[in-house]
């Protein structure tokens, strides 16, 4: 007999994702990803200026609010044809990095490292052991016997308290959690110290966009951070030597702690190498322009379709006319009127009905590319980077892949990463890599600085006539598009395609799951009733559903629900 | 010196969930604090209020809260209270953040020592950037305790003699037919 069970909300953090699914036979036997908060706050953008959209685009979400900013700059910049001065596109991409940096340490260790890794194991773990562990597959300086036996010592006296305070909601002793108590201590010392290293990656942020959250140094055209190296107040060599040293350390924790433990975690649980691959088809745009036309850039994009890695179509520049043309949003199981329009045209009318499985169940719209659900997300950067031989990807994807046979004698094949895994593998592929271009791009800025270009501006030069233009950014859960008509300088039309749309999309109008829900099919569940292997793979994703939708619902009390159909 | 944090939570294209962030403008236009006393916009910040708040000895918090009070009740929130609340229970939609984000400073042992949350009973969410007739008559209801809080901290602030003008987010740009909120010009 099949049974229904219903996860609402899944996110730790801001949003409100409900995921239903059927159980038969202890596997999945359908999935619906819904999002259960109506979405239009496009609609307050029609109507201004479009130099003034980015200020409240960044208000769309509270985690992630740079990617807004910068994704809706540059919808502006390519509807009027604007150019960016380099030192404009360095301190972004800089931005974007130290952003993205910051995002996926969160992810990692405070939102899904805990699906993965079993709290009341740690008192049981050795510490002097868990040091020869760690020193066996890094050089970090912080593995040390002391930090373990101190992280030890805060899981020892949570439990003696009684109260399990912010694990009172995990799986612990769940079937499915397999480390030894040894690597949970190690897991769990690093997902305490995780917390200074994502604070110094704000920190970059703040000191470029002089404030975080809500950055203040965007503009149409550029940034407004002034350069002079003879004031005290504005981007001088002190400031960049700051944000040198503070990218340095958050560097060597992903290179040294991140990138290793996901390899680590990766190869104990090979299994999850097999289970969550789901949409095949995977979507990324360029991102980190070199020049001011954006006609280069540090990060591939391209598309691939059904799985297949050789026939990757890339895409030339961030608003590739085959991006352009092929996206459109679907609504025939989202609780909105119409047809299926292409953003530039895009609607938000609402017309809830309540949750039917069969009819109308999210306020998120389904996106399709060419009429196609996409994953989106690192597992398509890299994916995508691979397909094209792109050195960086490759270099880190071939470490990775050797740090798990290293670890558990595990080969992992190019097939293996369309999982569960191979979504965590990716973000921390992809981390490594833009960890990498951190320092560069710092460079980059540091020596154009020093040949005495201080532009960092142009002036934006309104037409008449109507004009369209699609900003994006690869941020770190995937596309983002921000989609703007203006006409007689005020925007006609705004829409925002972001990551967690692509993603968590329901089915269409041909019935094709969207990401997520495809991913939970056949997953095998050890316990129905704790649907930990559901939240694994939900989690790989990095759901953040807070731009996908707004609003607001007083429901879900409780984690998961479970009832027999 | 007392490391305090006044910190408005929300989103300010939600309506009345952008109190927290208005009064947090309110507060730095009319007020001088101590050195020590950070007065921030923090948005929707959820995980990433650990770093606001972590090693502080005052932490105030102003935020919308969804109740079956009437709208614009100003309600008050001990540390102890929102801590005996299980992690996923939202009471408002940012209060998993704030949950999870005062046991989590708690195990990492930099919560703060005295946390009070200031909530303001909301009456609408629909997207929108101004705040609803019963939230408005709750902003200087709200100030008073968010003072109060201070003084029982023993932690100074000063009446500005001229209110400080807002930043260019918060005062009405009158180019426009939905109009950001208007009446804080009249601050």
């Amino acid at each position: 007999m099949a049974k229904r069970i219903t996860i609402d909300p899944i996110t730790r953090i801001e949003g409100h994702l409900r995921i239903d699914v059927e159980v038969e036979n202890n596997a999945v036997s359908n999935a619906w990803a819904s999002c259960t908060m109506w979405r239009g706050i496009e609609k307050i953008l029609r109507g201004r200026d479009p130099r003034d959209a980015w200020l409240f685009t960044q208000r769309f979400c509270g985690v992630c609010t740079t990617v807004h900013a910068m994704a809706s700059v540059r919808s502006v910049e390519d509807a009027l044809k604007l150019e960016v001065p380099l030192n404009a596109q360095y301190i972004r991409n800089l931005i974007l990095i130290a952003h993205a940096l910051h995002d996926h340490i969160v992810h990692f260790y405070q939102l899904s490292a805990l699906d993965w890794v079993d709290i009341l194991q740690i008192p049981k773990a050795d510490p002097a052991a868990t040091q020869k562990l760690a020193e066996s597959i890094s050089p970090w300086t912080r593995n040390s016997r002391n930090e373990f036996k101190a992280a030890q010592d805060r899981v020892n006296a949570v439990a003696a308290s009684g109260q399990l305070g912010i694990f009172m909601n995990g799986y612990w002793g769940h079937p499915a959690m397999r480390l030894s108590p040894d690597v949970n201590l190690l897991a769990f010392t690093h997902y305490i110290q995780a917390l200074e290293y994502q604070r110094k990656a704000l920190q970059v942020v703040a000191l470029l966009g002089s404030k975080t959250p809500h950055i203040q140094n965007l503009t149409v055209g550029g940034v407004a951070n002034a350069i002079d190296l003879d004031s005290a107040n504005a981007l001088n060599m002190d400031r960049l030597e700051m944000i040198r040293v503070l990218l340095d350390e958050v560097v060597q924790f992903i290179h040294q702690v991140y990138f290793v433990d996901v390899c680590a975690v990766a190869a104990m649980y090979p299994e999850w190498f097999k289970i969550g691959s789901g949409v095949r088809n995977y979507l990324a745009v360029p991102d980190l322009p070199l020049d001011s036309a954006g006609s280069s850039y540090d990060l591939p994009g391209g598309y691939i379709m059904d799985g297949n890695i050789a026939g990757t179509r890339p895409f030339k520049t961030a608003s590739d006319k085959v991006f352009r043309d092929s996206v459109s949003e679907d609504v025939t199981h989202a609780y909105y009127q119409g047809k299926p329009l292409h953003p530039w045209s895009g609607e938000t009318e609402p017309q809830f009905t309540g949750w039917d499985g069969e009819q109308k169940y999210s306020w998120v719209k389904a996106p399709r590319f060419n009429g196609q659900p996409m994953q989106v997300g690192p597992l398509a950067q890299i994916l995508v980077g691979f397909a094209q031989g792109h050195p960086l990807t490759v270099k880190y994807a071939t470490q990775a892949i050797s740090n798990v046979q290293a670890v558990g004698g595990v080969r992992v094949t190019p097939d293996m990463l369309h999982s569960t895994l191979g979504r965590h593998a990716a973000r921390a592929i992809r981390a490594s890599m833009l960890a990498e271009l951190a320092q560069k791009h710092l460079q980059l800025l540091t020596d154009n600085i020093a040949k005495g270009d201080y532009t960092v501006h142009n002036q934006p030069v309104f037409p008449s006539h109507e004009v369209e233009g699609v900003g994006t950014h690869e941020a770190p859960r995937g596309t983002l598009s921000h989609w703007i008509v203006i006409k007689d300088e005020k925007i006609k039309n705004y829409q925002a395609v972001v990551p967690s749309t692509w993603n968590a999309s329901p089915r269409d109008a041909s019935g094709a799951h969207g990401p997520y829900e495809a991913s939970l099919l056949h997953t095998p569940l050890a316990r129905p009733e704790e649907p930990l292997e559901v939240l694994r793979t939900v989690h790989s994703f990095d759901p953040c559903m807070a731009c996908a939708c707004h609003a607001f619902d007083p429901s879900g009390k409780q984690i998961a629900k479970a009832k027999v159909l | 010196m007392k490391k305090v944090l006044i910190g408005g939570i929300g989103n300010v294209l939600l309506g009345d969930d952008g109190v927290g962030p208005y009064l947090v403008q309110l507060l730095l236009s009319r007020y001088e604090f101590d050195d020590g006393v950070e007065v921030l916009d923090l948005g929707t910040p959820a995980l990433d209020l650990i770093d606001q708040i972590s090693r502080k000895d005052v932490v105030i918090l102003i935020d919308s809260v969804d109740t079956d009070a009437a709208p614009g009740t100003v309600l008050l929130y001990r540390k102890d209270e929102i801590m005996q609340r299980r992690p996923s229970v939202r009471m408002d939609p940012h209060s998993p953040a704030l949950v999870d984000t005062l046991l989590s400073a708690e195990l990492f042992g930099v919560a703060p020592v005295n946390l009070l949350l200031v909530g303001i009973a909301a009456e609408s969410y629909e997207p929108s950037c101004s705040l609803s007739k019963p939230v408005e008559a709750s902003l200087d209801p709200a100030i008073v305790e968010i003072l109060s809080e201070l003084d029982r901290n023993s932690i100074a602030y000063r009446l500005r003699e001229y209110p400080v003008a807002l930043e260019a987010w918060w005062v009405d740009s009158r180019r426009t037919e939905s109009p950001r909120i208007v009446h804080c010009t009249t601050a």
